[in-house]
């Protein structure tokens, strides 16, 4: 029996008593543990090891049950929100379509997008990225403090301008 | 190596819920608990059940064990269980009144030389004090390092070491009388 626990108990002793002690009580213990090999336990019988085997093989079985469903609880909870998210999501998909029909950039007018006239188009978008690099011509005079300091003026006049080229709607149309 | 590598093995074969792997376990412990239990309690039939309860609980807990050393957790779940024995009012009585059988038995198997050597163990560690007997047991038992007992009973391993050694000294003067 004493065979993992070979451990060194003199120099555990030694930790907390001389050296003479220490071998007195190491001498103790090795002493007492042959006293204890000298008088072995009875060994449990055979039929108490069988009963404790065919004990555990009906206890794991509602267990191996228990476990089967709590995956399938799992399971169906998992699946039923799934469920539920993909009928969600294939609903507001459906509104989604019918209110735009097509997802377009929305600086650019649908017109243009729907538009066969290639030369017609390349002439608006000209147009359109002149605008656009004008905006950012007084942007950066803006930023860069040359109108003199008058940034307030400036910033209402461009917001002015910004807000006329939305309102007139067919200015993208030519 | 090889045998702490079989172990492995049948402890992830208990995890997986393998009859097989837990009837290993059985054959491979059953005896020591089995000795653990006799020489707590003194007696067979309370020690079978403590054996029948701990392998059962074994098969409710094994998802709990962790790793690090496993016969250091069973010993830890044996003694559990020997204490929630001791702790049962209506078991303890029943201990009792075993006991008192057992005692009057005692006295008219004085010839029998085997069972004389197994009682005279077991009468002069019932002179012992429970703690004392117990810690003696787990280290005999147990096999397991006093470093791993006295983190297992959550005390200083010089406390440990010194009961120990009281107690086996106790335990030898009384059965060298």
């Amino acid at each position: 029996m004493n065979g993992q626990n070979e451990e060194n108990l003199k120099e555990l002793f030694e930790r907390f008593a001389g050296a003479e002690q220490a071998e007195r009580a190491v001498e103790d213990v090795r002493k007492a543990e042959q006293i204890l090999l000298e008088y072995p336990a009875p060994a449990p019988d055979d039929g108490l090891i069988a009963d404790i085997k065919s004990e555990i093989a009906g206890a794991i079985l509602p267990r191996q049950v228990n476990v089967f469903r709590r995956i399938s609880y799992k399971t169906a909870v998992v699946a039923a929100a799934a469920i539920v998210i993909a009928a969600i999501s294939v609903r507001l998909l459906d509104i989604g379509g019918g209110r735009h029909g097509r997802a377009t950039a929305a600086m650019i007018p649908e017109a243009l997008w729907d538009s066969d006239d290639i030369s017609a188009d390349y002439a608006e978008l000209a147009i359109f990225t002149a605008e656009i690099e004008q905006i950012e011509s007084e942007v950066l005079t803006l930023e860069l403090g040359e109108n003199g300091g008058n940034g307030d003026t400036a910033v209402s006049e461009l917001e002015m301008e910004l807000i006329e080229i939305e309102i007139a709607g067919d200015f993208w149309k030519g | 190596m090889a045998k702490s590598d079989n172990l492995a093995r049948i402890i992830i074969g208990c995890k997986a819920g393998s009859a097989e792997s837990f009837s290993e376990l059985v054959d491979i412990y059953a005896s020591r608990f089995y000795g653990y239990f006799y020489r707590l309690t003194g007696n067979n039939e309370v020690s079978n059940d403590l054996l029948s309860e701990l392998f059962i609980k074994l098969v409710e807990k094994i998802s709990s064990y962790k790793g690090g050393s496993f016969e250091s957790w069973l010993f830890k779940v044996a003694s559990n269980i020997f204490h929630d024995y001791l702790r049962g009012k209506q078991r303890r009585k029943k201990l009792l009144e075993v006991r008192k059988k057992q005692l009057e038995s005692r006295k008219q198997e004085v010839k029998k030389s085997d069972s004389e050597r197994v009682d005279k163990l077991q009468i002069q560690l019932e002179k012992l004090d429970a703690d004392m007997r117990e810690l003696i047991m787990l280290r005999f038992y147990s096999q397991l390092k006093l470093k791993e007992i006295a983190e297992m009973r959550s005390e200083p391993i010089g406390t440990t070491l010194s009961r120990l050694h009281r107690g086996l000294k106790r335990l030898r003067e009384l059965m060298e009388r």
